[in-house]
Protein backbone atom coordinates (compact mmCIF):
# COMPACT_ATOMS: atom_id res chain seq x y z
CA UNK A 1 0.00 0.00 0.00
CA UNK A 2 1.32 3.18 -0.98
CA UNK A 3 -0.11 5.39 1.96
CA UNK A 4 -0.15 4.74 5.62
CA UNK A 5 -3.20 3.94 7.31
CA UNK A 6 -2.22 4.51 10.73
CA UNK A 7 -0.46 7.95 9.50
CA UNK A 8 -3.98 9.36 8.51
CA UNK A 9 -5.65 8.01 11.32
CA UNK A 10 -3.83 10.18 13.43
CA UNK A 11 -4.27 13.35 10.98
CA UNK A 12 -7.76 12.68 11.13
CA UNK A 13 -7.59 12.42 14.83
CA UNK A 14 -6.27 15.22 15.23
CA UNK A 15 -9.64 17.07 13.61
CA UNK A 16 -12.07 15.34 15.90
CA UNK A 17 -14.64 17.38 17.16
CA UNK A 18 -13.63 21.08 15.65
CA UNK A 19 -17.01 22.53 13.97
CA UNK A 20 -16.68 23.84 10.87
CA UNK A 21 -19.60 26.57 10.17
CA UNK A 22 -20.66 26.13 6.04
CA UNK A 23 -23.20 28.56 4.92
CA UNK A 24 -25.79 26.38 2.85
CA UNK A 25 -27.44 29.49 1.85
CA UNK A 26 -31.64 29.99 0.86
CA UNK A 27 -32.99 26.99 -0.32
CA UNK A 28 -34.95 27.23 -3.56
CA UNK A 29 -37.37 24.96 -5.06
CA UNK A 30 -35.61 24.23 -8.10
CA UNK A 31 -32.93 22.71 -6.53
CA UNK A 32 -35.10 20.57 -4.57
CA UNK A 33 -37.24 19.64 -6.70
CA UNK A 34 -34.46 18.72 -9.23
CA UNK A 35 -33.15 16.48 -6.16
CA UNK A 36 -36.48 14.72 -6.03
CA UNK A 37 -37.02 13.89 -9.54
CA UNK A 38 -33.16 12.31 -9.86
CA UNK A 39 -34.72 10.61 -7.08
CA UNK A 40 -37.50 9.11 -8.91
CA UNK A 41 -39.78 10.34 -5.73
CA UNK A 42 -43.05 12.50 -6.97
CA UNK A 43 -44.43 13.26 -3.54
CA UNK A 44 -46.68 16.39 -4.07
CA UNK A 45 -45.33 17.75 -0.82
CA UNK A 46 -42.18 18.60 -2.69
CA UNK A 47 -44.03 20.40 -5.83
CA UNK A 48 -47.62 21.39 -5.04
CA UNK A 49 -47.69 24.44 -2.77
CA UNK A 50 -51.45 23.96 -2.24
CA UNK A 51 -51.06 20.14 -1.05
CA UNK A 52 -47.75 21.61 1.32
CA UNK A 53 -50.29 24.23 2.40
CA UNK A 54 -53.18 21.69 3.46
CA UNK A 55 -50.38 19.80 5.53
CA UNK A 56 -49.55 22.66 7.54
CA UNK A 57 -46.78 24.12 5.68
CA UNK A 58 -46.22 27.07 4.14
CA UNK A 59 -45.03 26.37 0.95
CA UNK A 60 -43.44 23.09 -0.75
CA UNK A 61 -41.06 20.97 0.93
CA UNK A 62 -37.79 19.95 0.81
CA UNK A 63 -37.18 15.90 -0.01
CA UNK A 64 -36.15 14.52 3.66
CA UNK A 65 -32.88 13.32 2.36
CA UNK A 66 -32.01 16.71 0.39
CA UNK A 67 -29.72 18.47 2.59
CA UNK A 68 -27.88 15.54 4.23
CA UNK A 69 -27.34 14.30 0.58
CA UNK A 70 -25.68 17.66 -1.03
CA UNK A 71 -21.76 16.74 -0.32
CA UNK A 72 -20.97 20.58 -1.05
CA UNK A 73 -22.59 24.05 -0.88
CA UNK A 74 -19.31 25.97 -2.47
CA UNK A 75 -18.82 26.47 -6.14
CA UNK A 76 -16.51 23.74 -5.25
CA UNK A 77 -12.41 23.40 -6.68
CA UNK A 78 -11.26 23.54 -10.28
CA UNK A 79 -11.14 19.95 -12.07
CA UNK A 80 -7.71 19.70 -11.56
CA UNK A 81 -7.78 20.10 -7.77
CA UNK A 82 -10.31 16.87 -7.53
CA UNK A 83 -8.28 13.32 -6.53
CA UNK A 84 -8.26 10.50 -9.22
CA UNK A 85 -11.65 9.34 -8.07
CA UNK A 86 -12.87 12.78 -9.09
CA UNK A 87 -13.73 13.63 -5.08
CA UNK A 88 -12.73 16.72 -4.26
CA UNK A 89 -9.40 16.97 -2.22
CA UNK A 90 -9.91 20.24 -0.12
CA UNK A 91 -13.31 21.68 -0.20
CA UNK A 92 -15.32 22.57 3.44
CA UNK A 93 -16.23 19.03 4.54
CA UNK A 94 -13.26 17.18 2.78
CA UNK A 95 -11.79 14.23 4.54
CA UNK A 96 -7.80 13.89 4.92
CA UNK A 97 -7.63 10.95 3.27
CA UNK A 98 -5.62 11.30 0.28
CA UNK A 99 -4.53 8.11 -1.17
CA UNK A 100 -7.31 5.97 -0.47
CA UNK A 101 -10.97 4.87 -1.39
CA UNK A 102 -14.28 5.89 0.58
CA UNK A 103 -17.14 4.56 0.77
CA UNK A 104 -20.28 5.98 2.23
CA UNK A 105 -21.33 3.10 5.37
CA UNK A 106 -24.41 3.88 6.31
CA UNK A 107 -26.41 6.99 8.03
CA UNK A 108 -28.33 8.15 10.94
CA UNK A 109 -31.17 11.05 10.27
CA UNK A 110 -33.15 13.40 12.81
CA UNK A 111 -36.02 15.17 10.92
CA UNK A 112 -36.79 18.39 13.07
CA UNK A 113 -38.81 20.25 10.47
CA UNK A 114 -38.53 20.24 7.26
CA UNK A 115 -37.26 22.93 5.58
CA UNK A 116 -39.63 25.30 2.78
CA UNK A 117 -38.93 26.89 0.10
CA UNK A 118 -36.49 30.66 0.69
CA UNK A 119 -35.47 28.51 4.04
CA UNK A 120 -31.94 29.95 4.88
CA UNK A 121 -30.12 27.29 5.99
CA UNK A 122 -26.60 26.85 7.76
CA UNK A 123 -24.57 23.63 8.71
CA UNK A 124 -22.01 22.91 11.23
CA UNK A 125 -20.20 19.82 10.03
CA UNK A 126 -17.65 17.74 12.40
CA UNK A 127 -15.49 14.48 12.15
CA UNK A 128 -16.77 12.74 15.47
CA UNK A 129 -14.97 9.79 15.32
CA UNK A 130 -12.50 7.98 13.32
CA UNK A 131 -11.09 4.26 14.21
CA UNK A 132 -8.56 1.91 12.48
CA UNK A 133 -9.81 -1.97 12.32
CA UNK A 134 -9.14 -4.83 10.85
CA UNK A 135 -11.31 -6.13 8.20
CA UNK A 136 -11.90 -9.09 5.98
CA UNK A 137 -9.52 -7.79 3.11
CA UNK A 138 -7.34 -5.87 5.07
CA UNK A 139 -6.84 -2.40 7.46
CA UNK A 140 -9.46 0.12 7.27
CA UNK A 141 -10.68 3.27 9.11
CA UNK A 142 -14.17 3.98 9.85
CA UNK A 143 -14.81 7.48 9.94
CA UNK A 144 -17.82 9.13 11.47
CA UNK A 145 -18.84 12.46 10.44
CA UNK A 146 -22.22 14.92 12.06
CA UNK A 147 -23.57 17.53 10.01
CA UNK A 148 -26.15 19.67 11.62
CA UNK A 149 -28.67 21.66 9.24
CA UNK A 150 -30.34 24.89 11.30
CA UNK A 151 -32.26 27.52 9.93
CA UNK A 152 -32.00 31.27 10.47
CA UNK A 153 -32.73 31.42 13.63
CA UNK A 154 -30.79 28.62 14.82
CA UNK A 155 -33.38 25.97 15.14
CA UNK A 156 -32.21 22.54 13.94
CA UNK A 157 -34.10 21.39 11.09
CA UNK A 158 -31.98 17.44 10.08
CA UNK A 159 -28.79 16.05 12.25
CA UNK A 160 -27.26 13.33 10.30
CA UNK A 161 -24.29 10.91 11.24
CA UNK A 162 -22.79 9.71 8.56
CA UNK A 163 -19.84 6.99 8.08
CA UNK A 164 -17.74 6.08 5.49
CA UNK A 165 -15.24 3.61 5.29
CA UNK A 166 -11.26 4.43 4.02
CA UNK A 167 -8.94 1.41 2.46
CA UNK B 1 -47.26 7.13 -5.84
CA UNK B 2 -48.53 8.36 -2.81
CA UNK B 3 -51.50 6.19 -0.92
CA UNK B 4 -53.99 7.54 1.08
CA UNK B 5 -53.32 9.16 4.85
CA UNK B 6 -52.59 7.03 7.55
CA UNK B 7 -54.03 7.24 11.02
CA UNK B 8 -51.99 6.00 14.05
CA UNK B 9 -54.85 3.91 15.26
CA UNK B 10 -54.87 2.09 11.80
CA UNK B 11 -51.46 0.56 12.43
CA UNK B 12 -50.68 -2.14 14.93
CA UNK B 13 -47.69 -4.31 15.46
CA UNK B 14 -46.75 -6.24 12.08
CA UNK B 15 -48.42 -4.01 9.73
CA UNK B 16 -46.46 -3.99 6.19
CA UNK B 17 -45.72 -1.37 4.28
CA UNK B 18 -46.61 -1.50 0.37
CA UNK B 19 -43.68 -2.78 -0.82
CA UNK B 20 -41.17 -0.20 -3.64
CA UNK B 21 -39.62 -0.90 -6.37
CA UNK B 22 -36.76 0.79 -8.02
CA UNK B 23 -34.77 0.30 -10.97
CA UNK B 24 -31.90 2.58 -11.80
CA UNK B 25 -30.16 3.72 -14.59
CA UNK B 26 -26.96 5.07 -15.81
CA UNK B 27 -29.07 8.22 -16.47
CA UNK B 28 -30.71 8.19 -12.79
CA UNK B 29 -27.49 7.81 -11.41
CA UNK B 30 -25.32 10.91 -13.21
CA UNK B 31 -28.89 12.87 -12.31
CA UNK B 32 -28.28 12.17 -8.76
CA UNK B 33 -24.79 12.81 -8.52
CA UNK B 34 -24.74 16.23 -10.61
CA UNK B 35 -27.73 17.58 -8.34
CA UNK B 36 -25.76 16.26 -5.06
CA UNK B 37 -22.59 17.47 -6.61
CA UNK B 38 -20.78 14.18 -5.51
CA UNK B 39 -18.20 13.93 -8.43
CA UNK B 40 -17.39 10.61 -7.35
CA UNK B 41 -16.28 8.34 -10.62
CA UNK B 42 -17.73 5.50 -9.20
CA UNK B 43 -21.11 6.59 -9.76
CA UNK B 44 -21.01 7.79 -13.57
CA UNK B 45 -17.55 6.60 -14.99
CA UNK B 46 -18.01 2.79 -15.79
CA UNK B 47 -14.49 2.55 -16.80
CA UNK B 48 -13.31 4.11 -13.86
CA UNK B 49 -15.46 2.13 -11.86
CA UNK B 50 -14.36 -1.69 -13.22
CA UNK B 51 -11.19 0.57 -12.30
CA UNK B 52 -12.16 0.00 -8.48
CA UNK B 53 -13.35 -3.56 -8.79
CA UNK B 54 -17.76 -2.66 -9.22
CA UNK B 55 -18.94 -4.62 -12.04
CA UNK B 56 -20.83 -0.90 -13.09
CA UNK B 57 -21.75 2.50 -11.72
CA UNK B 58 -22.45 2.40 -8.20
CA UNK B 59 -25.97 3.31 -6.89
CA UNK B 60 -25.05 6.45 -4.36
CA UNK B 61 -25.66 5.65 -0.61
CA UNK B 62 -27.19 8.71 -0.42
CA UNK B 63 -30.42 6.95 -3.39
CA UNK B 64 -30.35 3.95 -0.95
CA UNK B 65 -31.64 5.97 2.03
CA UNK B 66 -34.39 8.11 -0.35
CA UNK B 67 -35.55 4.94 -2.01
CA UNK B 68 -36.48 3.88 2.06
CA UNK B 69 -38.17 6.88 2.85
CA UNK B 70 -39.83 7.24 -0.22
CA UNK B 71 -41.12 3.87 0.42
CA UNK B 72 -41.73 4.91 4.13
CA UNK B 73 -43.71 8.15 3.38
CA UNK B 74 -45.67 6.67 0.09
CA UNK B 75 -47.32 4.70 2.72
CA UNK B 76 -47.89 6.59 5.64
CA UNK B 77 -48.68 9.69 3.52
CA UNK B 78 -48.56 13.80 3.24
CA UNK B 79 -49.70 14.28 6.73
CA UNK B 80 -46.93 11.89 8.27
CA UNK B 81 -43.78 13.30 9.64
CA UNK B 82 -40.66 11.66 9.07
CA UNK B 83 -38.86 11.53 12.36
CA UNK B 84 -35.70 9.61 11.90
CA UNK B 85 -34.59 7.23 9.17
CA UNK B 86 -31.37 5.18 9.56
CA UNK B 87 -29.64 2.32 7.43
CA UNK B 88 -26.51 0.67 6.45
CA UNK B 89 -25.09 -0.04 2.66
CA UNK B 90 -24.46 -3.81 3.35
CA UNK B 91 -24.09 -4.71 -0.58
CA UNK B 92 -23.79 -2.71 -3.71
CA UNK B 93 -26.51 -1.53 -5.81
CA UNK B 94 -25.63 -1.04 -9.78
CA UNK B 95 -27.33 0.56 -11.99
CA UNK B 96 -29.44 -2.07 -14.34
CA UNK B 97 -30.14 -4.21 -10.63
CA UNK B 98 -34.24 -4.31 -9.37
CA UNK B 99 -34.30 -3.16 -5.91
CA UNK B 100 -37.57 -3.58 -3.87
CA UNK B 101 -37.82 -1.82 -0.70
CA UNK B 102 -40.28 -3.33 2.13
CA UNK B 103 -41.06 -2.59 5.71
CA UNK B 104 -43.15 -3.54 8.58
CA UNK B 105 -44.01 -1.70 11.49
CA UNK B 106 -41.96 -3.27 14.53
CA UNK B 107 -43.58 -0.90 17.63
CA UNK B 108 -45.98 1.62 17.79
CA UNK B 109 -46.27 4.24 20.60
CA UNK B 110 -47.90 7.31 22.59
CA UNK B 111 -45.96 10.00 23.57
CA UNK B 112 -47.51 13.38 24.97
CA UNK B 113 -50.78 12.32 22.82
CA UNK B 114 -48.45 12.52 19.86
CA UNK B 115 -48.50 8.96 17.62
CA UNK B 116 -45.27 7.21 16.32
CA UNK B 117 -44.16 4.13 14.82
CA UNK B 118 -41.16 2.70 14.51
CA UNK B 119 -40.62 0.74 10.90
CA UNK B 120 -37.88 -1.64 10.15
CA UNK B 121 -36.88 -2.02 6.66
CA UNK B 122 -34.82 -3.59 3.87
CA UNK B 123 -33.91 -3.12 0.62
CA UNK B 124 -33.35 -6.03 -1.35
CA UNK B 125 -32.10 -6.68 -4.99
CA UNK B 126 -33.11 -9.04 -7.91
CA UNK B 127 -31.51 -12.00 -5.85
CA UNK B 128 -32.89 -11.21 -2.68
CA UNK B 129 -29.31 -9.77 -1.84
CA UNK B 130 -29.52 -7.43 1.32
CA UNK B 131 -28.73 -3.89 -0.09
CA UNK B 132 -29.73 -1.84 2.74
CA UNK B 133 -31.16 -3.05 5.62
CA UNK B 134 -33.09 0.75 7.64
CA UNK B 135 -35.02 1.68 10.37
CA UNK B 136 -37.70 4.80 10.80
CA UNK B 137 -39.72 6.52 12.63
CA UNK B 138 -42.62 7.89 11.97
CA UNK B 139 -45.25 10.73 13.37
CA UNK B 140 -48.89 9.88 12.32
CA UNK B 141 -51.57 11.74 12.63
CA UNK B 142 -54.92 10.52 14.94
CA UNK B 143 -57.79 10.52 14.43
Amino acid sequence: MSVSLSLIYEQIKRELNKPRRISVGTLQRREFQRFAVASDDHNPLFFDDTVARACGYPAVVAPPLYLSSVMGWEAGPPQEALRLDGTPAADATALAIEGLRLMGAGQELEFHRPPTDGTEVVMEFSVSNVELKQGRSGALLVIEVQKKYLDGAGLPLVTCRENFIAR
Amino acid sequence: MQSAQLLFEDVRVGSVLAPLIKRPTTAQLFRFSAVTWNAHRIHYDKPYALVEGYPDVLVQSHLHGCFLAQAVMDWAGPQAHLAGLRWQNRAIAVAGDVLTCTGEVIKVELRDGLGFVECQLEERNQDNTLCAPGWARVRLPRR
